[in-house]
């Protein structure tokens, strides 16, 4: 176990190290910088020499050893300064961050909820339209798009019924869109994926068997299919989390909440590379993470891969 | 995501959001104003389509950072909207010396900034020697609105003169504008990154910083011991209300559904087509005008193929402007008359040269040798006569503007290659007139220097110009004392840049606003940057 982990680590800081050596390679090849555009602004009236002045001062010298300044800083936790706002990359994250790890968790949860009630619904209902019906929802869940339910939601919730505001409004108020918003196409692949396994593990052999040993169809269910469905549905589930970064930035956007995902489309909009590459590891590590510990719980899950390990 | 997706999804909406429409209808506009009688106390919750940027003075014309400044902020002039006289302010009075070279500023006494450091003669002095002169150690470039500055010179504590190399006649207006909003001593000669950060911008303005969420809200609270508005307004003291709550709201509707839905009390950049549904909710909207150089298309004469006066002629008189105006906008945004605002000081009417003739514009094309090929497209020597321009992300419904102008162009025979305003690529290839022979753009000031802003070739230089005659008559205008000869100055600009076919104006760009029925007092300074000092609410 010791050396699986240990395996695995190394696996994850060396995709670590290639995110952010792509994200900066590619970083770098975009057309113009960040400087230029934040200083080009006529209304600063500063002359082509002026701004290549500005980003001498910015600059760390050749392009090997500004990468290898970047490494360093990432390395020992120094992420540099936002070129846009010239605050440390650390401040932004710290603000960032638990916004979004709010509005994450929270619409994780409620994907899986939502996941889990479709597909248990579906699979233990008997009227075949509702199972239809149901076993529909994900299609449609996965291909509403973020932006357009988000403002649906404020129209009806917020503006027309007015139940929750979007502006001001307590913590918990500001959560319960965005987090619909978030959680609903997210919910989709996890419930597909749990409503086939299901369907897959009820067309083994050991189903009859125990159901002529008088167990219930709620039992069965419960305490020997869904059991053996659940592993693909976590491994989808951790893939997921990509999917809450990316959505985040369209949903904080409608939102206007102060999270990494609305820090992303600043920064990109800004061009403003120091940001991007510590959103860019940020979001790689928690991915690599949330993998890891998927795969470590594998094992807890399913006793047969312990054994086998 | 762009917006422009975002908005695609709202029309789609407009039909499911029926949906909910029993949920109540604008109850914020029932509640009728009960008098005129200004109330004290309570919080403006105001929208802000972009959080602000930099918040260095001179950078204050960006309307997300103008917005805030113009409340902490006070200027030594003030600049009344309605005549565009300069009135008094933190200066009391002031003397120019004939050829404009020398101004002599006498302030007010008491003045203090919100740290308690006193507004003085040496505070101003050193606002202004930054503004003017720039400091390259602090990395803080030059204020656009300073010209040919020389030096300041504190003669008493609150008497502060200014030394001009040439004659600088803009310089009196340039007090009064949002960027040369004083800051305290620390402020000022704090490095270009921390003037950046609102909370290090120390004003002597009717509110000071209470709270701020980057990116996301700044909190602004009246300051009780104010007493120095402008000796024409008014209102006198402290600011009516208690607090302001400026709150970024990217989305379009959704700023004017809070609007509507009793969220907010006031919002910027409510688009045209979303004019109609604010009104019917019984609330207000404000189009302010910018008074400077308009909306319109620039013609780039260094582009190879623009570089015929002909084709740009053929351009000019090509575009069908009331179709832009009358299809995509409202009455807030009148047609343009001329490359200046009718409300910009020496504006003349050129409606006449301006006028949409499209079969002159075919004659005039072919008389440049362009001819048409198979796909309509026309051609001369091999090359297709095609047109770059960038949408212009500041600009309202530039991409619809562009499209729009696109095909009446198709029709005489030009391909008006529109690009999306990506930052990057934009900011490199704007500067590249053979990528970008066309500029849509717009410039607000209310002085005569507006005009030299957008075309000289050391400012804004938006046409790529070598034109030297044009700098010639920019520098003039800009170093004439006499308002008079100025204005003159200014109309012979303006009827040579048309001539010249540099200029294809379209609309006079106003900022357009809405809000509750229950805001009253709010005021704009000339160009349309809201002041809320004597604003106030008649519903706490």
């Amino acid at each position: 176990m010791t050396r699986y982990l240990l395996t695995r680590a190394g696996q994850a800081v060396l995709v670590l190290w290639a995110a952010f050596t792509a994200s900066y390679v590619l970083l770098q090849l975009l057309p113009g910088d960040s400087i230029l555009i934040k200083f080009q602004n006529p209304e600063l009236g500063l002359s082509p020499q002026q701004i290549a002045d500005i980003r001498a001062y910015y600059s760390g010298g050749s392009p090997i050893g500004e990468y290898l300044r970047t490494l360093s800083g990432f390395l020992t936790g120094g992420f540099g300064y936002s070129i846009d706002t010239g605050t440390p990359v650390v401040e932004r994250l710290g603000e960032a961050l638990p916004e979004t790890a709010r509005l994450a968790s929270a619409a994780f949860a409620l994907a899986v909820l939502l996941a889990v009630v479709i597909a248990f619904v579906a699979s233990y209902s008997r009227t075949s339209w509702l199972r239809g019906a149901l076993l529909s929802v994900p299609s449609l869940f996965i291909s509403v798009p973020a932006f357009w339910l988000g403002i649906l939601l404020i129209q009806v919730f917020s503006f027309r019924l007015r139940l929750v505001p979007v502006i001001g409004g307590g913590e918990l108020q500001q959560l319960v869109l965005p987090v619909v918003t978030l959680a609903v196409p997210i919910s989709a692949p996890i419930a597909q994926v749990l409503a086939r396994g299901i369907d897959q593990v009820y067309a083994q052999p050991f189903v009859p068997v125990i159901a002529a040993k008088g167990a219930t169809r709620w039992w069965i269910l419960w305490r020997h299919v869904a059991r053996n469905a659940v592993l693909p549905t976590l491994t989808v589930a951790g893939l997921t989390f990509g999917e809450l970064i990316a959505g985040s930035v369209v949903t904080e956007t409608v939102f206007g909440r102060n999270g990494i995902g609305r820090l992303t489309e600043q920064a990109v909009t800004a061009q403003d590379t120091p940001v991007m590459l510590a959103v860019v590891v940020l979001a790689a590590a928690v991915f690599v993470l949330v993998n890891l510990v998927v795969d470590v719980l594998f094992p807890v899950l399913d006793p047969r891969l312990k054994a086998a390990s | 995501m762009s917006s422009s997706n975002l908005r695609t999804a709202a029309v789609m909406l407009a039909v499911v959001g029926l949906l909910g429409a029993c949920g109540g209808q604008g109850g914020a506009a029932g509640a009728a104003p009960s008098s005129d009688q200004p109330v004290y106390g309570g919080t403006l919750t105001y929208l802000e389509h972009q959080p602000p940027t930099c918040l260095y003075l001179p950078a204050a014309g960006f309307y997300p950072n103008g917005g805030i400044l113009n409340q902490i902020t006070d200027k030594l002039t003030w600049q009344n909207p309605q005549t565009l006289e300069i009135e008094p302010w933190i200066a009391t009075k002031w003397e120019v010396n004939k050829d404009a070279t020398e101004y002599t500023f006498h302030l007010r006494q008491g003045v203090t900034f919100s740290d308690g450091s006193p507004l003085d003669a040496a505070a101003v002095a050193a606002n202004f020697d930054v503004y003017g002169l720039g400091n390259t150690e602090l990395k803080l470039p030059v204020a656009e609105f300073v010209n040919n500055y020389e030096r300041s010179e504190v003669v008493d504590p609150l008497t502060v003169k200014f030394h001009f190399k040439k004659p600088s006649p803009g310089f009196l207006q340039g007090t009064s504008v949002i960027g040369a909003g004083l800051v305290s001593k620390k402020t000022i000669s704090l490095p270009y990154e921390q003037q950046c950060q609102l909370k290090n911008i120390v004003g002597s303005g009717p509110f000071t910083l209470k709270n701020q969420i980057v990116d996301k809200e700044v909190d602004l609270a009246a300051r009780k011991d104010y007493d120095w508005a402008p000796p024409s307004s008014k209102h006198q003291g402290r600011a009516y209300l208690d607090e302001i709550k400026i709150i970024v709201t990217p989305e379009d509707n959704v700023r004017v559904g809070a609007l509507t839905s009793g969220q907010a009390d006031f919002v910027r950049y409510v688009q045209a087509y979303d004019e109609k549904t604010v009104k019917d909710a019984g609330f207000q909207i404000y189009a302010e005008p910018t008074r400077g150089v308009n909306n319109g298309l620039y013609l780039r004469p260094s582009n190879s193929i623009l570089k015929d006066l002909d084709v740009r002629k053929a351009l000019q008189a090509g575009t069908d402007v009331k179709e832009v105006v009358d299809t995509l906008f409202t009455a807030s945004y009148p047609r343009a008359t001329s490359v200046l605002s009718h409300l910009a000081q020496g504006y003349v009417d050129l409606s006449k040269d301006l006028a949409y003739d499209p079969v002159k514009a075919g004659e005039l094309l072919d008389k440049a040798g362009w001819t048409k090929g198979a796909d309509g497209v026309r051609e001369k020597d091999g090359v297709k006569l095609r047109l770059g321009v960038f949408v212009a992300g500041p600009q309202p419904l530039s991409k619809q503007t562009l499209e729009l102008v696109g095909q009446q162009w198709a029709k005489l025979g030009v391909q008006l290659e529109i690009r999306p305003a990506d930052a990057g690529t934009q900011a490199v290839d704007i500067k590249d007139a053979e990528k970008t022979a066309v500029a849509h753009s717009m410039v607000g000031r209310a002085d005569q220097d507006v005009i030299k802003s957008h075309f000289h070739s050391q400012n804004r230089d938006v046409i790529l110009s070598k034109d030297k005659k044009l700098d010639t008559l920019l520098e003039e205008e800009s170093a004439e004392p006499d308002n008079a000869e100025r204005n003159a100055k200014v109309a012979e600009i303006q009827r040579y840049v048309i001539d010249q076919g540099y200029a294809i104006p379209l609309f006079e760009e106003p900022q357009v606003y809405g809000g509750a029925p229950y805001v009253k007092g709010v005021a704009f300074e000339a160009v349309a940057r809201p002041w809320f000092y004597s604003a106030w609410k008649t519903q706490q």
